[in-house]
Order: structure tokens, then sequence, then C-alpha cells
């Protein structure tokens, strides 16, 4: 766990951001604490709690859903509005302890490459609403994952993501619960395929079917790279299988 | 700062500082249902209800809950009895050690408060959350469901074993055909196929609560961890960040300048003594390759120093103050790399003490030959060969390694300890510390899981010299990444067995080649690899056999006990070969090993040469009980066996990526080491005729206390509440060798009937003399009276206030001890239902099912439990767990997400059989149970994958990318 030196829990967004620009203090978010209090990192900062600033809250608006950044894993997976391969991903995530306590901003903070509900966000067309000392700007989840400077200094505050389409979703893990080596999900709208992998890079990335050979993913114990690239033809395959009639 | 906790529905105000857990906070504030598993969060173990939800309070701030309603079990104790939801975790048998059945029961609390009628599956998830290393999950589960129909106000029925009528006939040969139906029985009815020549019994074979259930239950403080030193001190380590190193300089003066340092210790500044870390009985074995620090690290984990400081922070800042500068020495991981003698050396010290060549990292050999092997080889129409290898992994019990020591009034050192071994680690840290044992007193209070890795003189001696240095109590409790790295593990080994058998399929000669890793430190070296060499040559008949090993040193974290000890390894080898010789003669997996399986009256010659206690004794076990025919024909038809010979199960035309397989793995396990094992037990009878039982044994949440309490309340004719058990304290109770080697039943257990058949004699002579009668043979005790063969009694409240108050008074009490001279194999027969991915290597585990005959369970619930369990460690050890290193040797995964436990969600199908037989020399016909669980899930997968696929693999764990390319060398795809 962090040396936290000093707790904040900000009224306001402003206040909250305020806090995180100060200069010479290193500030970090907190929304769930999952990931921020389960860390090595031993590091001396401050925590900047946004459980009171940011929405615990899902609401439809128009063809899409916006998401509270302080929303839990298991109100997404309890909310009827929210489409169901997001809330079939949210419960993947992990054990109930932790989808009672995460929440969809620090997941999408986290940029955790192994998260399949990134993944399952970045198909769903998701926009991310930041909040920065000069305004709030919105960004695709997509940019926000490969370029994280883009939340230096910034919260979450919600997410947005589009309704409708057909979608699939293919894994392969150690056992059923396990956090998967390698995952694949894809949509299908009217308006064409969206296709995103897990564990094949530093997060979860968008890709095309032709994109596959170019990939380079990171290995680790659990999988090399090569047999990540295999499973991601695999899984993308299946994803497409399955989505064939709707494609 | 201050924080406001609504808690158990009482408004408080808690003092924190910013980065303190919640968990810390409320253990501090004497909520110690709340329990530490992991600093990550992923045990559960911590789990409170916040606003209604459940939450691991390890990674939650305090500061995040203020103002926030938070629960605990405390809040749904009632002040006497239980709880619907504890009441039916209790007779469900779901609780074990039970330090996180506090969560459990929060976690079931949550989900029947939104949902009072859930189906399994929502239960499943419910309970996700909270990593259990013990029961497999069933009983919990079903425990839950159970409390949800009694909160619905439906009547529940008692829990009572299911008798199923035995499948085999007096020769052995099953009734059925393989193609009868599976049995639908109740998930909690533990399951016995019961023996005719059993006698019937009140107490003993009866699934009574366990005697600890209410204080584990209702999260009482009983763990080591749960109480209040004045004045304590805390102790952090320094570890080595080096496989392989020499310490050039160590300067402590930093750490020593910083306020509320109270200590550091070093190799400098500590005595140097040789020992042996493993609890075993004296004289430990061979080598004395340690001491409390050395001026030497050898894996990365390795103790460098240690700090007892006012708080954990200023200690873990002491420890980052302490500079250190390393020599870093080349390092070797590979067994068989090791002992090739081009490795490094990794003990050239020159008083290490009995290491068989330490120059070339061989710490031990073993060279053991039954009959002629090289004639029998010759003689043999068909000789076989083949190497498995087998991996790390790590006992994780849910609670950690934790000792708190202090001085007490007379300036005695008492160490409270999470041990399995107490009386070993009085004895053994005595000369570390330089007390005398008189001096010496070790408690074991309830422990949350050992598995073995408790079996071991771990953290006590550091408590111990900072006490002894500062003279306050000091506390020592390994975090997470410590217990991986820092204590103790499974041996991997490299396992070559050759086969000579006859084209009938008769084994004519088997040679077991074995090179065991046991990392830099011999502890357990020795004995684990007996082990090894043992169950994996005595399981079948074979008149020529050899077991040759070589144990290395290495640089990897250090390995030990772990329950099965050297038989998963052993058997997971030999029960693939087995598989493969079977297929390779064109037999039936099943006849083939029937044919050579070891029967009542074949001799187990191998023990006289590889047992600890029989080798020195010289002479030859006979196997005196088996119902290993009983267990395959039960297995067979749960697990539906024929299935596996249908090409269209195997390969189902709607799903042409998978593969579906059934294995099935024989085991053999022991009951105590004969000739060396003892167990010691007290019993005296109270003013109202209940009676104080006073151990040695170690209950690990294994259910001990219970089944020895039930053994005792047999003899003496009274129920389980009379007896009051005490145990494990080196103080208090008798000696115990302590909880390993299944001795506990069989040794602990014929310790406390012979303590309880003395007990017996007195009160029927006492009985006598009040009735006037001339034999106190004609009286029996039952009911909790003496009863005459004239109708008349007298009740034990009565004979126990006579004795001690009225006439020629006498304490009725006895002690006595019990050294097995025999271990009785139990023996189980393993299956396994599997899919595969044939596209990805992914393999999904559908069901388990053991059947043991284990010779009378004293406890059919706690004896389903240990097999349920059992069955699941065993399923991570060949499924998923391994310890995964970088170049350098450093754990990479060394936290419960990567390092993968099955969660109650996604567990396959458990089911387990107990087959009775009559084992007369153990106490009402018991065998062991605990150990034979973990020896045969690895083989039956292996087996099942090989008839899947069609492909062998012979190193475990059954990981997706592992099997993938086996299958890819294999063509399959």
């Amino acid at each position: 766990m962090r040396t936290i030196s000093r707790y904040h829990r900000p009224a306001t967004l402003n206040e909250a951001v305020d806090l995180l620009a100060r200069d010479g203090v290193t500030s970090i978010v907190v929304g769930g604490g999952t990931v921020v209090n389960a860390t090595e990192d031993t590091s001396e900062t401050e925590v900047v709690d946004v459980q009171v600033v940011c929405a615990d809250a899902i609401e439809e608006v128009d063809d899409r859903v916006i998401i509270g950044a302080m929303t839990r894993l298991q109100n997404l997976v309890d909310h009827p509005v929210v489409p169901p391969l997001l809330r079939e991903l949210a419960h993947r995530e992990g054990p109930n302890t932790l989808r009672n306590a995460a929440t969809v901003g620090g997941t999408v903070a986290s940029g955790d490459p192994d998260s399949e509900l990134l993944a399952g966000l970045l198909v769903h067309e998701a926009t991310v609403d930041i909040e920065h000392r000069a305004g709030s700007n919105g960004v695709s989840l997509g940019a926000l994952l490969s370029d994280p400077g883009a939340l230096q200094g910034g919260i979450i505050t919600s997410i947005s993501v589009a309704l409708g389409g057909t979608t699939a979703s293919a894994r392969t893990g150690r056992t059923p619960a396990d956090v998967p080596i390698v995952a694949a999900v894809g949509r299908v709208t009217g308006e064409g395929m969206r296709l995103a992998l897990t564990g094949v890079a530093l997060t979860p990335i968008v890709v095309t079917y032709d994109s596959l050979d170019s990939l380079k993913p990171p290995a680790d114990f659990r999988g090399t790279s090569d047999y990540r690239r295999t499973l991601a033809r695999t899984l993308v395959t299946r994803v497409l299988d399955q989505l064939g009639g709707a494609a | 700062m201050t924080i406001n906790l609504t808690v158990n529905g009482r408004d408080r105000a808690f003092e924190c500082e910013p980065h303190e857990s919640l968990r810390v906070v409320l253990r501090r504030e004497g909520f110690f249902s709340v329990r530490f598993g992991a600093e990550t969060g992923e045990t559960g173990a911590a789990a409170v209800l916040l606003d209604g939800r459940l939450v691991s309070s390890e990674v939650l701030l305090a500061a995040q809950a203020d103002g926030h309603r938070i629960e605990t079990l405390e809040g749904m104790n009632p002040p006497r009895g239980l709880h619907p939801i504890q009441e039916a975790f209790v007779a469900a048998g779901a609780i074990q050690s039970g330090y996180s059945t506090p969560a459990m029961i929060l976690a079931a609390k949550a989900l029947l408060d939104s949902n009072p009628n859930p189906t399994e599956s929502d239960v499943r998830d419910a309970l996700s959350g909270i990593l259990d290393r013990e029961t497999g999950y069933l009983r919990p589960v079903h425990a839950v469901l159970r409390a949800a129909a009694m909160l619905r106000g439906e009547k529940v029925a008692p829990i009572e074993p299911a008798f199923i009528e035995p499948l085999v006939d007096d020769e052995g040969d099953p009734h059925f055909e393989g193609t009868i139906p599976p049995l639908d029985l109740p998930e909690l009815a533990p399951k016995v196929v019961p023996s005719s020549d059993v006698p019937e019994t009140q107490v003993v074979g009866k699934p009574e609560r366990k005697v600890d259930a209410i204080k584990l239950a209702k999260g009482n403080p009983a763990f080591v961890d749960d109480i209040e030193m004045r004045g304590m001190l805390y102790a952090k380590m320094l570890y080595s960040p080096h496989a392989h190193a020499r310490i050039v300089r160590i300067d402590d003066s930093k750490a020593r300048a910083l306020p509320g340092v109270h200590a550091v210790l070093h190799h400098e500044n500590v005595a140097r003594v040789r020992y042996a870390s493993g609890g075993q009985s004296y004289p430990n074995p061979l080598p004395y390759d340690q001491v409390s620090f050395d001026n030497k690290v050898r894996h990365v984990g390795d103790r460098v120093a240690a700090v007892a400081a006012e708080s954990i922070e200023i200690a873990e800042e002491a420890v980052r103050l302490i500079e250190v500068d390393y020599e870093v020495l080349p390092a070797v991981f590979d067994e068989n790399e090791a002992i090739s003698g081009t490795a490094p050396v990794i003990h050239d010290e020159p008083d290490m003490e009995g290491a068989h060549d330490a120059a070339r990292n061989i710490v031990q050999h073993i060279d053991a030959e039954v009959g002629d092997i090289a004639a029998g080889l010759a003689a043999a129409d068909h000789v076989f060969e083949r190497t498995f290898r087998v991996h790390q992994v790590q006992q994780a019990p849910i609670e950690p390694h934790i000792a708190i020591s202090w001085l007490d009034a007379d300036e005695r050192l008492v160490i409270r300890t999470s041990t399995q071994v107490p009386f070993h680690v009085r004895r053994m840290v005595s000369p570390l510390l330089g007390l005398p044992v008189r001096q010496i007193r070790i408690i074991k209070p309830r422990i949350g899981g050992g598995f073995g890795v408790k079996q071991e003189m771990l953290i006590e001696d550091i408590v111990g010299h900072l006490t002894l240095v500062t003279g306050r109590p000091v506390r020592l409790e390994l975090n997470r990444q410590e217990e991986f790295v820092s204590s103790r593990t499974r041996h991997p080994q490299t396992i070559t067995f050759t086969t000579g058998v006859m084209s009938d399929g008769t084994l004519v000669a088997q040679r077991m080649r074995t090179v065991g890793n046991t990392g830099p430190y011999g502890t357990h070296a020795l004995t684990v690899q007996m082990v090894s060499g043992l169950r994996g040559l005595s399981s079948y008949n074979c008149p020529n056999k050899k077991f040759d090993c070589d144990v290395a040193y290495t640089n990897v974290p250090v390995a030990g006990a772990y329950r099965g000890y050297g038989a998963p390894q052993a058997l997971f080898a030999l029960e693939s070969h087995m598989e493969d010789v079977a297929s390779a003669l064109g037999m039936d997996v099943l006849e083939f090993r029937r044919k050579n399986w070891t029967k009542v009256g074949d001799p187990l010659d191998v023990a006289a040469e590889l047992g600890e206690g029989a080798a020195e004794m010289k002479f030859i076990p006979v196997v005196t009980s088996s119902g290993m025919d009983e267990c395959v024909a039960q297995g067979r038809r749960a697990v539906e066996w024929h299935r596996r010979y249908d090409p269209e199960w195997v390969s189902p035309s709607d799903r042409p990526h998978i593969r579906r397989g059934l294995g099935f793995a024989m085991c053999m396990h022991g009951s105590a080491i004969s000739g060396l094992d003892m167990g010691g037990a007290s019993l005296k009878i109270n003013d109202d005729g209940s009676f104080n039982l006073l151990m040695g044994a170690t209950d690990l949440g294994t259910g001990a206390d219970t089944i020895l309490a039930q053994i005792a309340a047999e003899v003496l004719g009274v129920s389980i509440e009379d007896i009051i058990v005490y145990a494990a304290d080196t103080d208090m109770t008798p000696f115990d060798v302590g909880a390993y080697a299944s001795s506990t039943t069989y040794v602990s257990g014929m310790a406390v009937k012979k303590a309880a058949d003395d007990v017996h004699r007195q009160i029927v002579e006492r009985a006598a003399l009040m009735l006037d009668i001339d034999s106190p043979r004609e009286i029996v005790l039952r009911d909790r009276a003496a009863h005459a063969i004239d109708g008349r009694s007298v009740g034990l409240d009565e004979v126990a206030l006579h004795s001690l108050h009225q006439d020629n008074q006498h304490q009725i009490m006895a002690t006595a001890s019990y050294v097995a001279p025999d271990s009785p194999p139990p023996y189980a027969a393993q299956f396994a239902e599997i899919e595969v991915d044939v596209e990805t290597g992914q393999v999904t585990v559908h069901s388990l099912v053991m059947a043991v005959d284990c010779g009378v369970p004293i406890n059919p619930m706690t004896s389903a439990g240990q097999v349920e369990g059992g069955m699941i460690q065993a399923l991570g050890y060949g499924h998923c767990e391994e310890m995964a290193f970088d170049e350098e040797g450093r754990m990479v995964n060394a936290r419960f997400g990567p390092y993968k436990l099955y969660r109650s969600d996604e567990m396959p199908r458990i089911e387990a059989y107990m087959v009775q037989t009559m084992e007369k020399s153990g106490p009402f016909g018991a065998k062991a149970v605990a150990e034979i669980p973990k020896d045969g899930v690895a083989p039956a997968i292996r087996n099942a994958i090989l008839n899947a696929t069609g492909v062998a693999i012979d190193d475990i764990p059954f990981t997706p990318e592992r099997v993938w390319r086996a299958l890819q060398a294999g063509g399959v795809s």
C-alpha cells in the first residue's frame, strides 16, 4: 500500500481538481480503492477521494447510456439499461467484494490490459468525460487508453457508451473465473463491426481481423507472446463466427 | 484524523492515520472477526458490510468509510447461542479452521437480506470474494441455502450420513457392468458405504458438531492475533533481494537511530547456532544448514535482518534504512542443473552439518532396493520408462505465519504462535535463544490453516530474540508476499519411472529415480523425498523395486512440508505412468491397476527401507484393511465412467473444438509414521461428571479436537458436550508430535482412547464401590451414568462427587500416550471429468469424485470436509497454481490474483464417498483421511486429458499454453 500522508474528500469537482493541481504535491484519485490501495508501490502520496463529487448513477440518454464514474461495477451488473455484454463483462471483472467496491471510473483509469470490461467499453464506443482545472472535455476511451497522460490532473466524471448492436465474446483462462490470458469481444451495428482484445498490448485495444498479424503481445508467465497472438486469432474468429449472422 | 462510522448500528468516532485500512482500525477497536488475509484484498477474510455491500476492508482506507455504515459479524452475534446463518454453518460442517467464516456469514447475510430465496448460483456468487483453502466451498454454499430455508421459516431436516449399499462382492468384483445411474443424494449428507464388521457406537461415527463451533461461527477472539498486549512492539523483516549473494557490509545505524525502534537484529549481533527448521522429532534430521541470520543469502526472500519498533510503519521504515552491500553470486534454480557439478555451490560455509555432498549441492542421497531391480527389468517382457516434472506451489493458508511473544510474570518466554508443532518448536527454539526448554512456553490457539507450512519453526526464533532483547511483547506477521517467498513450499521434483512388466500385466520391476528441489535449505528434504519413494513404490505389488534419489540445493524459495508430503509428486508420476503402461499393453486401465495394487495381506516391503520409523525397526508392514475395490466401484458409478468409451461423448459434434475425458488415479497413503509419532492425552473428571481432555494434538481446522473428543465420549458413555477440550499448550498438555503425517486420528486418537479406557476403569471401580458390587466389569457406562446389570445405576456426577469429596477421595484421571507400531494405509479412487479446448489448450474441470477408505470415519461430516477441501487444493496443484519466477529468481506472481486459487463461483462438482473398513489397529477402526485427497487429482486430470485427446502431458500444472503446446506437438488441434 502507498504511504498516504493526507486524505481529502472534496465537496466539489472544482475543489477536487484544485487539489490535484497543487505544485510539489503528489496526489492520486481514489474511487473504490481496490487498485490504489492494493498496490505494492510504497511511494508517498496524498489521496483525493471522489466519492462525493462523482456520481454513482446510470442514465439512458437518447441512444447512449451515461455511467457516473463512481458507479460500482456491481451496479453496472444489476442495471437493466446497461447493454448485456457490459453487464456480463462487469461481472467478470472480479468477485463480489471487488465489484461492490471498484468503480467504472477507476477501471477506466487503470487501463488494465486484462480488463474485459474495458474491451467491452471499447466496442461500445465509449467516451470518457474528464474534468480538468481548465474545464471538462470528452475523449474516446481508445484515445485515453493510448494516451493516459490525457488524464493527468483530471478526474473522470462519467463514461458514455453506445446502445444497440449484436455482441459476442470469447476468452481463454486457467479457470472459468480467471482473469483471461486473452479475451476477444465484438459488436456489430448498422455502421459496422468493432472488435477489441485484452492481453495483447499494454491496454485493451481495438483491432481488426487483418491487423492481428501485427500484434506484439507482451509475455508473462501465463502466456508467451506467440501463444497470445495465436489465441487472439482463434478467439477473434470465434467472436466473428458468433456474430456471423449479424455481420 | 477522526472518522465517524456507524458500526453495527452504533455511531462511533475513531482516530486513524490517512494510510490505515478499515481492517486495521476495526481490529484496533476490538472487532476481531475482521481478519487479515492479504494486503491486496483478494482473500476476503477481512470482508465487512459497507452500507450493506460486502467489501474487503483490507483495501478500503478507513477514511473512505467515514460517514458510512459498517457491519461486522460481532453485530450479528446474539448474546448466547447462534444466529440462524451461524447455526446452518455449524450444522452443515461448513467450518474448518473458521478463520474466514465470519466473512462468509456476513456474505450470506448480505445476500439473504436482499434475496431470501437464492439459487445455488446466487450463493456461489455471493461467496466469490472469500477464498477458502479448506472446505472446497461445498458445505458453505449449502449452509447458506439451508440458512435461507430456515429464515424463510421452513423446517430443515437434520443432516445425517447417507448410507450407501456396497457395490462389490467379497471377491472385489462389482455387481454391475458400469452403466447404472449415479445416486442422487443430498449434497450435505456425508456419503458412507458401511462395512458389516464395524461395531455399533453412540458417538463415534456420528456427524457431531465441532467442539469449537461456537467461537468460530461467532468470530470470537480465538486466533493468534486476537489478543491485546500492552507495550507491544511490531517486527518486520528485511529480506534478500538476491537469489544468491554474500553480505559484505551491513549498517544498521540509521535504523537504530529512528525514533520508536527498539531492536535491529542480523548476523553481526545474533549468535550463530546451526539448526534445521523442520518441525520433526528429536533428533531433527540432518542437515543443520540454517542459522537465525547468516552472512550469506540463498534465495530472494531469505532473512537478512529483523526490526522491532513501536508500530508497523516505523518498523517498515527502519527496514528501509538498513544499508546492506551484497556481493551477488551466480544462482541456480533447476534441480538437475544444480547437481550437475558445474553449478555454483550454495553451501560453502565450513560449519554446516550433514549435507550429503555440499560441493555438488546434493543435500541428500537416498538409495533403497527390494529384490534385484536389474534382474527384474531383464526378465520383463516389456520395459517402459517415462520422466515427469512437478512444480513448486505454496500451501497458502489464509492466515499467514504469525507469532506473538512476551515474558510472563516469572520472566519465562511465552510464544503464542500459529504452528502445527508446538512441542517441536519449544525444543528447537531453545538452543537458538540460549534458553532452557523449561523457560519457554508455546501456545497454539486456533490457527487459520496450515497444510504443512506451519510444521516448521519459521518465525518463533525471531520474536523470541526480539522479546529477549527488548523485554517487550513482540508481534511478527508475514504479509502475503512474504508468505509466498519466505516461508515454505512444495518440493519440485523430476521423476523417472522405469517399469518392467510381463505380457499379462504383472509388474516385475519398478525403479523410481527422483531429483528433488529443496531450495537452499534442507528442511524436510530427506523425509519428503523418502515419502515420495515410499508412496511411489508401495501402491503396487512388485518383487523388484528401487528408489534412487538426489535432493538438490537450489536458489528457489525453500521447500518443506505440504499436505501429502511427497506423495502428490510421486503419485502424479506413478499414476500417469501406470496409465501409459496399461494403454501400451492394451489393457483396461482399471483392471491393470487392480491386478497389481496392494491388497489385504500384501507386504509393504519398501516401507522397511524408506519408512522413518519402520526403517529403524526393520520390520515389513502388511496391509491389514483395504476398501480399494469398493472405492473404484463407487467412483465409477458416480462419474459415469462408461462415457469415456463413447466417441460421441468424447467428441461432441456440436462443439468441434471440444474433447471430453474421464480420468482415474489410485491413491494410497499412510496413517502416521510408525514407530516414531507419539501422541499424549490426559483426562480428568469434574464435579458434574464432565471431563477435561488435555491433548498435545494440534487442530489446524481439520476437526481433530472434535474427533478426539468423540473418542473419549464414546469410551466414557457421555455426549461430546461433556468433553471440554484444551490442546496444544506446552505448559498444560501432554506431549504430541503435532499435526502432520496423517497421525492425529490414528496416533493421538489411540492416546485419547487409552486415557479414556483408564478413566473408564476408575469410574467403574468407584461405581462398584458405591453400588456395593464386587465385579466392576459388570458395570457399563452409558447415558452419563454407570449401570449395573441388576438395573441400578449412579450418575457420573454422583461418581465424581463421591470420588472428589466423600469417600476415599481420589481424582479420577489418567494420562496416556501412544506410539503407532504400524501405519495402515488409507486407499482411495480419484476420478476426474474434464473438457479440453483443443484450439486454445484450456482445460475445464467439470467434476471430481473421490471414494476413500479411511477405515471407520470418526466423524463423517468432518471427514467429508477433509476430502472435499483436499481435492480442491489438489485441483489447484494440478490445474492452475504455480510459483512463477523471473530470471533472477524473483517470484512474479506472489499475490492471490495471479497465483490462482479456485473461487466458489467456478468450482467443478465435487463428491466424496467414505468406504468403511474396520482397521483393527486404529481407534474404533479409523485410519487417516486428511492427506490422501491431495494425491490423485493431478494424475486423474492428466489421464482424463489423455482420454479426451490422446495426448499425454507429463508436467503440471495443466495451464492453457502448456496443454496447447502438447496438443500441437501431438498433432491435435
